[in-house]
């Protein structure tokens, strides 16, 4: 952990921190493991992009960054989705914001944060009853987040009565007097259930703390975590690490000092150790970031570009910034590049998980759509007057949409909303069809009148071979509201091809009253040659002209061994 | 007016695009309905498949995520 913040101080410097986390995260785009936190990868990664990174060799890990992590967290800046951890539009919004707004946002999501407690921090003590994800044991004295929230308060407030330089140590022996009991109850201390801070150790001892005299031990170690992190870098202190002091830092609204050069191989540097943070997290936002301390690198790509514009944002918009942000005119390639790129991804447009609102016959969403429900949720215009945007929850659609109008969640079965008619009929009424039923019908019928459709044998056999006949007879049946009735059944699973021809036409057969008499019969040699097909146990059909073979060979065994007759037994 | 929850939606800047990008992923015989002729609704795992498809070949379509 830095103990000095080098030429940049303040909240400037800890918003160069917040934004090197937040471009790895876009450059990684990490998995978000069990625990709900990135891999040792993006911690290693993200540590490399601060102003002064951790060591990580003395056992702490990377405090810098899960700082930062929570933070962002806590501010709603960085968010899982599906399984990844990604910037969000809240992340935009913030930045967008002036540099007292953001600072006052970022130190507001610190004082309420409960995923982070600085006594983890704390290099010289070892919390072993802290569980796993920073949970507290109900048998420790790890403060749980409403005690370290409440004491980083009391520090802030004690924070006020600071005017010139003051020691650490000064800080302490104020704190101990006012908040002794804020963190750690010490209440009770003569009890002797409170010997120990249960839970709480010097790093690598074997035994708890004694609480006797080791308050600035270890409430005075948050403290010290505190001065150098948060307090630091959110702008509240100027901390000087090296002698230990402090001093109530009041931060002006900073001069950018950078300057932005973009390159014919459209690498986009930001040079300079202060540049205009909200202006870089814009460029980050539609470039690749490559994290870095001093030099910041942002790669044009075709992928991230396209991106940008899927969140909202306009190509010519883009490229005007990036104009406006470049000390020397755009290179003719990237510019033309860009301005292809956008050209591209305007051509196309999809919602992988969308709301759609469909417009029937001659509605004018315009007219009918309540104004509330297109604002709050992004609705867009498409062709043929209907609407789209990403999904909604489904409870906050339910509240904002019309009332009495049909609502299908094609995440669930939908109802089946078709029922078979007469012979090859189907009704299916209007106001009830969805989508998928209405693919069905598409695909197998054609229309006979407002809620009436037919089987169609034509549309049958051209759909069958795309989808496969099974697939298209449970599209049907999974609408149909009844079992599939025969006569449609035979009609569809005919045209489909999933039933064969029949055959129908005069034939010999070989039958057979006695089962023995069958197997006997099978075993003698020119049986082979003189059956097509075995029907049963007992039945066969002979092949073209074996009929008279037959006869002959069964006359040799006597008479009345064969007949002509399906009734009757020739022998008894 | 009707709500469709949890579609997939793709709209292209004209009829032979979409043409062109449903031949290209084979996903014709799997669109539900074509409500304009720039627009297809398809489950939503067809229209992760399309995108994913489209990407693989170096096209890059404007996702509204």
């Amino acid at each position: 952990m830095s103990r000095t913040t080098g030429q940049l101080q303040g909240y400037r410097a800890g918003e160069l921190d917040l934004l090197g986390v937040l471009e790895t995260a876009i450059a990684q785009n990490p998995r978000l493991l069990k625990g709900g936190l990135p891999n040792l990868a993006f911690f290693k990664a993200a540590n490399e992009a601060l102003l002064e990174p951790d060591t990580a060799d003395d056992g702490r890990g990377f405090p810098q960054v899960e700082f930062w992590l929570a933070l962002a967290r806590g501010a709603g800046l960085l968010a899982a989705r599906e399984g990844r951890l990604e910037p969000t539009a809240a992340a935009d919004r913030f930045f967008a914001q002036p540099f007292a707004q953001r600072r006052a946002a970022l130190r507001e999501a610190w004082l309420t944060c409960a995923e982070l407690n600085e006594l983890t921090f704390a290099p010289d003590l070892e919390l072993p009853g802290l569980k796993k994800l920073r949970t507290v044991d109900v048998v420790s004295d790890v403060p749980p987040p409403q005690r370290v929230q409440d004491m980083r308060r009391g520090v802030v407030r004690l924070l006020r009565e600071i005017s010139a330089e003051t020691a650490l140590s000064s800080l302490l022996t104020l704190a101990e007097a006012r908040l002794r009991d804020v963190l750690i109850d010490h209440s009770d201390d003569a009890s002797w259930r409170h010997v120990f801070y249960r839970g709480i150790r010097e790093r690598g001892a074997a035994e708890d703390l004694e609480r006797a005299g080791r308050w600035r031990q270890v409430e005075g170690a948050f403290i010290r975590v505190l001065c150098e992190l948060p307090l630091s870098r959110l702008g509240y202190v100027a901390w000087d690490g090296s002698r230990a002091t402090l001093e109530a830092l009041d931060e002006p609204v900073p001069e950018s000092a950078a300057e932005v050069v973009v390159q014919p191989n459209f690498e986009v540097v930001v040079l300079g150790e202060a540049p205009d943070t909200a202006q870089v997290w814009r460029l980050a936002r539609f470039t690749e970031p490559v994290p870095g301390r001093r030099v910041r690198k942002y790669q044009l790509e075709k992928k991230r570009f396209a991106e940008a514009l899927g969140r909202g944002q306009n190509a010519q918009e883009l490229v005007a910034l990036l104009a406006s942000m470049s000390r020397t005119p755009l290179p003719q390639n990237v510019k033309f590049s860009l301005d292809d790129w956008g050209q591209l991804t305007e051509r196309i447009r999809i919602w992988p998980d969308a709301l759609f609102v469909e417009a029937e016959g001659v509605e004018n969403l315009s007219d009918t759509l309540p104004a509330a429900l297109v604002e709050k949720l992004g609705l867009v215009p498409l062709g043929g007057g209907h609407r789209a945007c990403p999904a909604p929850d489904i409870a906050a659609l339910r509240a904002l949409m019309p009332a009495r109008r049909a609502l299908f969640d094609y995440s669930r079965a939908l109802p089946r909303v078709m029922r078979p008619a007469r012979g090859l009929e189907i009704e299916a009424p209007r106001e009830t069809l969805h989508f998928r039923a209405r693919q069905v019908l598409a695909l197998l019928t054609r229309q006979e009148g407002a809620d009436r459709y037919l089987l169609d044998p034509e549309r049958v056999a051209k759909a069958a071979p795309g989808l496969g006949a099974r697939e298209l007879r449970g599209r049907l049946e999974s609408a149909l509201t009844e079992e599939l009735w025969p006569q449609l059944a035979l009609a569809l699973r005919s045209w489909s091809g999933e039933f064969g021809s029949v055959f129908v036409g005069q034939a010999e057969l070989l039958l057979c009253d006695d089962l023995d008499q069958a197997r006997a019969l099978a075993l003698q040699p020119e049986f082979s040659a003189w059956v097509e097909r075995q029907l049963s146990t007992s039945a066969f059909l002979l092949r073209p002209g074996a009929g008279e073979r037959v006869r002959a060979f069964l006359k040799l065994l006597g008479p009345g061994t064969v007949r002509s007759s399906l009734t009757g037994r020739a022998k008894p | 007016m009707k709500f469709h929850l949890h579609v997939g939606v793709i709209e292209t800047s004209d009829e032979a695009t979409l043409e062109e990008l449903l031949a290209v992923t084979r996903l014709g015989p799997r669109v539900l309905a074509r409500v304009a002729p720039n627009v297809a609704i398809l489950e939503r795992e067809d229209a992760q498949s399309a995108l994913e498809e489209l990407e693989k070949r170096g096209l890059h379509p404007k996702v509204s995520k």
